[in-house]
């Protein structure tokens, strides 16, 4: 897998851009899963994923080949999610109430499908759930939540990729887990 | 929550199978006692369970297109210099035809004006007429090549006789026991030249053969 990778990038660095789109089908699922639940858009996931492909080649020779690809690219596509959060607009959350209405929240604005057999809403309901959660978590949190818990990565690759030592890696991780799971018995 | 600030730092160590064995036995011994710590312990697990079971997402169907679609565009050049890397043998057999068409044609153009003469026997250079004449009663022993002139034969050739660039009159006297072959044309010439190579390695050949015989 390394070795495939490493061929494809000295590839690409001799200027064979094609090679380059074999980068991408590797590495596009991982690098969108990490960008949606950073953002919790479709729309803005492909957004960042996009740019971090295009920026990953951009800036291919920068790249040091005796590190793991992956970590350089979850770094910057993180990067620029976190700067898109930070760049956003006052957000609303979900369970904010609807302007003007009493008892409405945004929750309630979701088409319901009654197609759906139940266990499969059930399903449903779940992962919007979890990307909810996930969303309500400080942006410094939700990026060491999502890159252990998500992407299965370990503390020393959480910490390269989001530049920080180890330990604040395991801070971010535990008052993250401690806010999720306040929630969950709330709930 | 745990029952206090040591036990709530020593869930999450175990959590991140950061502990060593003895305090994995105290806090397991702990939990036994202990119902906050193991309901901390347990809902925690949970909560983890539940992150991990959000499924995974792949990227919309496009998605590779439109990054490639986005990405700078290669100058010609590059493209063109990406070609050749990647197809390093179709330069180097360029570059070698090149090499062989300018020999091959500097050696055709050259010295077009001496008249070059090879054989073993007498003959008589004409550098007016640019004839080679083989007198009458005059025997060449071995082959005949002539370049950049005529041959006029009257006496006899054992060999076969070879012009370049020029014509050969064989006078009714005159006698040529092998064949007679006029090249006026490059690719005639360089096939005389492949063969008339191939002739002498295989007679060196034969010749070593020879000698090791003859050793």
């Amino acid at each position: 897998m390394d070795a495939v990778v490493k061929k494809i990038i000295l590839e690409v660095k001799k200027g064979n851009q094609n090679a380059f789109s074999e980068l991408v089908e590797l590495y596009k699922d991982k690098v969108y899963q990490v960008s949606y639940r950073m953002l919790g858009n479709v729309h803005e996931a492909q957004d960042v994923s996009q740019e971090a492909f295009l920026r990953a080649y951009i800036n291919i020779e920068t790249y040091d080949m005796n590190r793991k690809f992956s970590t350089w690219l979850f770094r910057i596509a993180t990067n620029l999610a976190i700067d898109r959060i930070r760049k956003k607009k006052p957000d609303f959350h979900l369970e904010d109430q609807v302007a003007g209405t009493e008892d409405l929240t945004y929750y309630s604005q979701f088409a319901s499908d009654d197609e759906l057999p139940e266990d499969q809403v059930v399903q449903l309901e779940m992962q919007e759930w979890i990307q909810h959660e996930i969303m309500l978590l400080p942006p410094k949190y939700r990026s060491a939540i999502i890159l252990k818990y998500m992407q299965d990565l370990s503390l020393k690759e959480i910490s390269d990729i989001l530049n920080l030592p180890v330990a604040t890696v395991k801070t971010r991780i535990h008052r993250g887990r401690e806010a999720l799971r306040k929630r969950l018995n709330d709930s | 929550m745990a029952c206090n600030k040591e036990f709530a730092e020593k869930v999450h160590k175990y959590l991140d199978e950061d502990v060593t064995l003895l305090e994995k036995k105290q806090l397991e011994s702990h939990i036994i006692k202990c119902e906050k710590c193991e309901k901390q312990l347990r809902d925690l697990k949970k909560t983890i369970a539940i992150i991990q079971s959000a499924s995974h997402m792949e990227a919309p169907n496009n998605f590779t297109a439109n990054v490639m679609s986005q990405l700078p565009k290669q100058s010609y050049k590059n493209k063109w210099k990406t070609w050749m890397r990647r197809h390093p043998f179709v330069l180097t057999a360029a570059v070698f035809f090149l090499m062989f068409v300018i020999s091959v044609h500097s050696v055709w153009t050259e010295g077009n004006k001496e008249i070059i003469v090879k054989g073993d026997g007498h003959f008589i250079v004409d550098e007016q007429r640019r004839v080679v004449v083989i007198p009458e009663g005059q025997t060449i022993s071995g082959d005949l090549v002539v370049k950049n002139g005529n041959v006029e034969v009257n006496g006899e050739v054992l060999g076969n006789i070879t012009v370049i660039k020029g014509e050969q009159y064989l006078a009714s006297a005159g006698h040529v026991a092998g064949e007679i072959q006029e090249i006026n044309q490059v690719l005639e010439w360089l096939w005389f030249q492949t063969k008339s190579f191939f002739s002498d390695v295989i007679s060196f050949i034969d010749s070593n053969d020879d000698k090791s015989i003859n050793d």
